[in-house]
């Protein structure tokens, strides 16, 4: 919330006004609505919103408070749909007061013998619970409830946090057929709104006087129609990125003579506004004292890199991430390094200091994590996380220590959502930085397969994997035990059996992870009649299209860029010789998004096969999703081609001898 | 500054030595490391009857957590309720070297409501620990004290190991009950082969395991609660929200349920009454008017839950429940047998342990604590008829692989009685396939296919029939997701309910299906039905395995050539019998045409640990010869 010391008289209570007319009453349920067996627009829905009605607007009194009313109207079709009938309203509740609901009037209607029969909830089945430390819910469903109800609710929220506002939400998990929302500002309170999703739409504004406040007020009016469900898919990064809907955020209030004055607006404002907080002038810029422990570690060291990287691993192996997001201190420098935990910031801020009293150049980045949504416009509520950064010898190193398996510009995929915020107190620079993108992260899978004549292939297996990759596996692996990591590795390669698995370098966080083992592969392999048949890459084959929806309106995720060499050398067996190879190919997705290459030779007994899968990009666009699925179509069908050896027959070797 | 290190290193010294270093991880002998997240270095649980409406339970509970895995073991919270207080609570936290490194107090511990994803509302609570370990080994002492009236809550069993992956240094069970009227029934499960001792006197029980390794989980092993070494513990003399009961044989236990929890619950509205008689006029058949009234039941309610005090075994009026149109599993089943009652067709409310692993009730153990989900039995002809109320589309009198074959407790008016549920045998759970199909030259699949399911496969299919066509194309590719490009042109289904029977009807096409090399085609006649995961192999398998529910899969396919193509080769004919199934393929290549032919019966079974990696086999050879190819070669 935004930190409102200066209160400015400005709610005057006079006399209650006319409040807004709704378009469609609240009762006047239709015998059509009951009637109608599916949603027109979409026959799949299991229920739809008839109709939803918000209007969010001040009162003034004792108090003053931000009033949201709010008007529902739901059709269920089928049984799937039955869940629309339980409403779960959260309310915030802290020291600076409690969000409550009232009036709630609800009602379902049937139809039963040609006659709407309407049942009222009763009050005793309106339950209120602890949802969290900080929220309650109250919750109740709906009686009377069948396949074809209609139901329909209404409630008050009122809420002492009056520049918070909620994000309007037009989109939900069943299509809406009519929305109408409302927000009313008192006049020179300047909410700037971003529109959110891949829906167009546009308020209409007008002016208004509200007697509820004593002022002039702007009216935003969003009407839309036919809203379609919000359907969730795989490789996104956080589903509510893309629910059209509006978010607020108070931008400035201008009363000619009252007050002037202007929040965050641009990146600049929001980064400057984090470093002059108290936790960051005085926590962050005035903690000084690491003599003891950093002059020992750096003794003799002169490379600013080399000295990044040892201070990195002392902050590391000395703090644990508790869990908790943060772009304040939680506990401050000192405490963590007593008690060696702290919240993302503590870690990563007690990092900066260090790095600055060792002469580095380092600030901290403020950004917003996937899971908390992207930071669509410039705000301090939003951003939810720091990291460092430090620039050595002109190049940018990004550092996050919280995550055990992190590195140097090896940060957790959450970390990178559409860059951050600079804080440089030192230098007066306060920014936003767009650079902060994943690298490519370059992995080699190694097999020797020596093919028997009884259909089977033994061999050894080696891989690398680098950079995110590596985070990725050393995750994995961390609290395995071994027996259980072959088992899942058994079972992720086809079934084949391993033996002496090792793994190197799987603890540390530094440089690349190795894994290899020796195996038993018994699949893959046809040998039919005198021929036999091999699919080259064996258990390294890709198995399945990750993407087998037709269409879609959201993004790719991929988390990170990722290049991948597969390399087979296979020996078949005596009394065979190679009949054909697959062909080599090279396959380009535009604009650089990806390439297969595929490369194999086969002299005497041997067979060789090189391939690289390339997605040079961590996020691909919707409009390129045909595309991107078409590529691992065509990677899966080129892996599946096959080798065919045959039997060198004693028949040949006659012939051969007749025609000598 | 020496003075300063002086003292506090004697603070130090101070702190270690009225430590009492117990729980260090040094300590714990290697054979309980084995396979284990945790070990559990002490826990001990006594109950004190006082009075049959008095318990206090003492618990302290120490144990060391190996690794990040383990903290799901560390179990840093206490339940309870408006009945159910919590006396005292406390928590210490050790590290490795077992120094006390935090305390938490009754103030710090958090509270949740413990409700889960179906219920609206519930009065349980959880006192919540929040600590955040930072290291690894480290152990937690939990300490507390529970109160209640409700001696009839008293914790049904005490298992001397706690999950998977967990071991056991020791573990006692403390009893006291002021006299013998208060003594509850024991009953020992899986306990030999372990260092487990009864060492009960005067009017104590006490039980004490010591060492006891960890049980790894193995795939297809049998559920921890059947091969736990435990003791069953029930009271017979006891008190629950204000209702004393007295029980010594599920008679009993049943028609105390039936006298005070259940009678006068099943009252109706005239209006009702009325029209449930309606509904079945002119109606003889018992059986027939329980259909009608089931279906109505189906259409007009649905499932929410709301537990506030007795209503953890008691249920809402079937008057309530007419009102609101919702209930739990108690007041639906008890909404259907008022509604039955209304018609004059007999049914008996039921408890049972439901969940896809069959759990029976113990034979001679009557305990009000067995059994998690309420059904109802309809007495007909001899047999029963089993309806689960909680579910709005599962066909009359089939219960599925949620109740069946499993012994429990139907509640009569003159007592309780322990039946079976109905079984679905090996060929009953029946799949059956058929498929025309025709390969193009370019690889490229076209087919019909058109299945049929029976018993425990037609209740893992049914669900389709009211799903949207999205989740439907999405339940095929994945169903078939050896086929790639799969691409759902139609899909038909047919649900008749009377005959527990489900047909698929799909036409479909893939591009790409077989491969081709030169002037070869390879692909997989196995189209449809595929084993594709063979169970893990095990260097050592510990436990025996289980197949809870047979089934027998039948397939057969026509699939027509791609002209200008012949057979080059056919894989061979496969006939496999054991003692855990049977499979067979046969292919015959006329006329341009490949007729597939597949059958696989798996037994139900339950087998030693020896016979592990026989069965692997048996499933791996069909795996393998489910993907066996065929190879076309052009002619021209």
């Amino acid at each position: 919330m935004i930190r409102l010391k200066l209160f400015i008289v400005l709610f005057f209570m006079i006399v209650a006004g006319p409040v807004s007319a709704q378009e469609i009453e609240f009762g006047k349920v239709t015998k059509d609505e009951l009637t109608e067996k599916e949603y027109p627009l979409d026959s799949d829905a299991e229920a739809a919103v008839l109709y939803k009605y918000r209007n969010t607007f001040y009162m003034s009194g004792a108090a003053n408070s931000l009033v949201t009313k709010i008007h529902k109207r739901i059709k269920i079709y089928k049984k799937d749909g039955f869940n629309q009938a339980t409403e779960e309203i959260n309310l915030f509740n802290s020291r600076g007061g409690d969000e409550s609901v009232s009036r709630i009037k609800a009602f379902t209607y049937n139809l039963e013998n040609g006659k709407v029969v309407k049942t009222e909830l009763d009050k005793e089945q309106i339950f209120e619970s602890d949802l969290s430390y900080n929220y309650k819910q109250v919750k109740f469903t709906m009686p009377n409830i069948k396949e074809g109800s209609v139901i329909e609710f209404e409630y008050k929220i009122t809420s002492p946090f009056i520049w918070n506002l909620d994000d309007f939400r037009f989109q939900e998990e069943i299509p809406v057929k009519k929305i109408s929302a409302q927000i009313r500002t008192p006049k020179g309170f300047n909410f700037k709104q971003t529109h959110r999703g891949y829906l167009n739409f546009h308020p209409k504004v007008s002016k208004t006087r509200d007697a509820r406040v004593g002022m002039d007020v702007v009216v935003y009016s969003y009407d839309l129609s036919n809203v379609p469900a919000l359907k969730e898919e795989p490789y996104v990064d956080n589903m509510s990125n893309y629910r059209a809907g509006v978010m607020f955020e108070l931008v400035s209030i201008q009363i000619p003579g009252v007050i002037d004055r202007h929040y965050s607006q641009t990146w600049g404002d929001v980064a400057k506004n984090i470093g002059n907080s108290s936790e960051y002038k005085k926590e962050l810029d005035k903690t000084k004292s690491f003599g003891d422990i950093i002059d020992p570690l750096l003794a003799g060291q002169t490379d600013e890199l080399k000295k990044t990287k040892l201070i990195l691993k002392y902050v590391k192996e000395n703090t644990e991430w508790n869990g908790v997001d943060g772009k304040y201190f939680q506990h401050g420098i000192k405490k963590v390094l007593k008690e060696k935990k702290g919240n993302v910031a503590d870690i990563n801020l007690t990092l900066v200091a260090m790095l600055r009293y060792a002469g580095i150049k380092a600030n901290p980045i403020v950004l917003s994590t996937k899971d908390n949504s992207i930071p669509f416009f410039p705000t301090l509520e939003r951003l939810n996380y720091v990291i460092a950064h430090a620039r050595i010898n002109n190049k940018d190193y990004y550092i996050d220590a919280s995550h055990e398996f992190s590195d140097i510009n090896v940060l957790p995929i959450k970390d990178y959502n559409w860059g951050g915020l600079m804080v440089d107190n030192p230098n007066e620079v306060w920014k936003h930085i767009s650079t902060i993108e994943p690298i490519v992260s370059a992995n080699i899978h190694a097999i020797k397969a020596s093919i028997e004549a009884d259909g089977t292939a033994v061999g050894t297996y080696q891989s690398r994997r680098t950079n995110h990759s590596a985070m990725q596996f050393r995750t994995e692996v961390k609290d395995k035990d071994l027996s259980e990591q072959i088992e899942q590795r058994e079972k992720a390669y086809q079934g084949i059996e391993i033996d002496e698995y090792t793994l190197k370098n799987e603890k540390t966080y530094e440089g690349s992870v190795s894994e290899s083992f020796s195996y038993n592969y018994e699949k893959g392999l046809e040998r039919i009649a005198d021929k036999m048949y091999i699919q080259p890459l064996l258990f390294l084959k890709m198995e399945e299209n990750p993407f087998k929806q037709e269409k879609r309106e959201f993004p790719v995720d991929f988390g990170f860029p990722v290049n991948t060499k597969q390399i087979v050398e296979l020996s078949i067996p005596e009394g065979y010789e190679v009949e054909s190879l697959p062909k080599g190919v090279v396959m380009d997705m535009p604009d650089g998004m990806g390439r297969y290459k595929y490369v194999i030779k086969s002299t005497g007994d041997r067979i060789q096969l090189s391939t690289t899968f390339e997605i040079n990009k961590a996020i691909i666009p919707a409009f390129n999703y045909k595309i991107l699925k078409e590529y691992f179509n065509q990677v899966i069908t080129k892996q599946a081609e096959q080798i065919v050896l045959s039997k060198i027959t004693s028949d040949e070797t006659t012939s051969s001898s007749e025609k000598r | 500054m020496r003075l300063l290190s002086l003292i506090s290193s004697f603070f130090l010294c101070f702190i270690l030595h009225a430590q009492k270093q117990h729980y260090q991880f040094e300590s714990i002998d290697d054979n309980l490391l084995k396979n284990a997240d945790a070990v559990v270095r002490f826990d001990e649980m006594t109950i004190n009857l006082g009075s049959i409406r008095e318990i206090v339970i003492t618990r302290k509970r120490i144990i060391t957590i190996l690794n990040k895995g383990g903290n799901k073991h560390a179990v840093a919270y206490v339940g309870y309720d408006d009945g159910r207080k919590i006396k005292d609570i406390r928590m210490n936290v050790y590290n490795k070297e077992g120094v006390e490194i935090e305390q938490f107090k009754k103030k710090d511990f958090k509270d949740f409501g413990a409700v889960d994803g179906g219920t609206l509302y519930s009065d349980s609570k959880v006192k919540y620990c929040p600590y955040v370990p930072i290291d690894y080994p480290y152990t937690l002492e939990l300490t507390y004290e529970l109160s209640s009236q409700n001696t009839g809550e008293m914790p049904p069993y005490w298992s001397f190991l706690d999950d998977f992956s967990v071991s056991t240094e020791k573990s006692r069970l403390v009893i006291n009950y002021k006299d013998s009227s208060l003594q509850p029934s024991i009953k020992e499960k899986n306990l030999e082969g372990f260092e487990i001792t009864n060492a009960s006197s005067g009017n104590s029980i006490i039980y004490e395991g010591n060492n006891i390794p960890a049980f790894k989980k193995e795939s297809l092993s049998p559920s921890f609660d059947k091969i736990v070494p435990k003791v069953l513990v029930r009271p017979i003399n006891f008190s629950y929200e204000g209702y004393e009961a007295s029980i010594n044989s599920w008679e009993d236990l049943g028609i105390w349920m039936h006298d005070n929890l259940l009678a006068g619950r099943d009252e109706l509205p005239a209006g009702t009454v009325q029209l449930v008689q309606n509904l079945t006029k002119g109606i003889e058949d018992d059986l027939e008017k329980a259909r009608i009234v089931f279906k109505y039941v189906q259409e007009n309610t649905r499932y929410i839950s709301v537990q506030v005090g007795i209503g953890g075994i008691q249920p809402i009026s079937a008057i309530e429940v007419d009102k609101v149109k919702y209930g739990d599993c108690k007041g639906l089943s008890n909404y259907t047998k008022a509604l039955l009652k209304a018609v004059n067709v007999e049914s008996y409310y039921v408890h049972v342990e439901a969940g896809n692993d069959k759990v029976s009730f113990e034979d001679d153990f009557p305990d009000l604590s067995q059994g998690n989900h309420v059904i109802l039995a309809i007495p007909y002809n001899g047999d029963y008829y089993w309806l689960d109320s909680t579910s709005q589309i599962i066909p009359f009198g089939f219960i599925g692989d949620f109740t069946d074959d499993r012994k429990v407790l139907v509640i009569k008016p003159d007592g309780g009685e322990l039946v079976t549920t109905t079984s679905y045998a090996n060929e009953q759970n029946l799949q059956f396939t058929k498929s025309i199909c025709s390969l193009a030259a370019d690889g490229t699949l076209k087919g019909q296919i058109t299945t049929v399911s029976t018993g425990i496969q037609y209740d893992n299919k049914y669900f389709l029939e009211k799903q949207s066509e999205e989740n439907i194309k999405r339940f095929y590719k994945s169903y078939w997701d050896n086929v790639n490009n799969l691409n759902l042109t139609n899909y038909e289904f047919s649900n008749q309910l009377d005959q527990v029977k489900f047909t698929e009807k799909i036409d479909l096409n893939a591009i790409n299906y077989a491969s081709i090399s030169g002037s070869r085609i390879l692909f997989s006649p196995n189209i449809f039905n595929r084993i594709r995961n063979v169970p893990i192999r095990y260097r050592d398998r510990k436990l025996p395995f289980e197949v809870q529910r047979g089934f027998l899969d039948e397939d057969q396919y026509l699939i027509q050539l791609p002209e200008g193509y012949v057979v080059e080769a056919l894989p061979d004919k496969v006939q496999l019998e054991t003692k855990y199934g049977t499979y067979s393929i046969n292919l015959e290549a006329v006329d341009g045409k490949i007729k597939y032919t597949r059958r696989l019966l798996v037994k139900q079974g339950y087998y030693p640990k020896e016979n592990y990696s026989e069965y692997r086999d048996f499933i791996k050879q069909i795996s393998k010869s489910d993907t066996s190819k065929i190879v076309l070669k052009s002619n021209i």
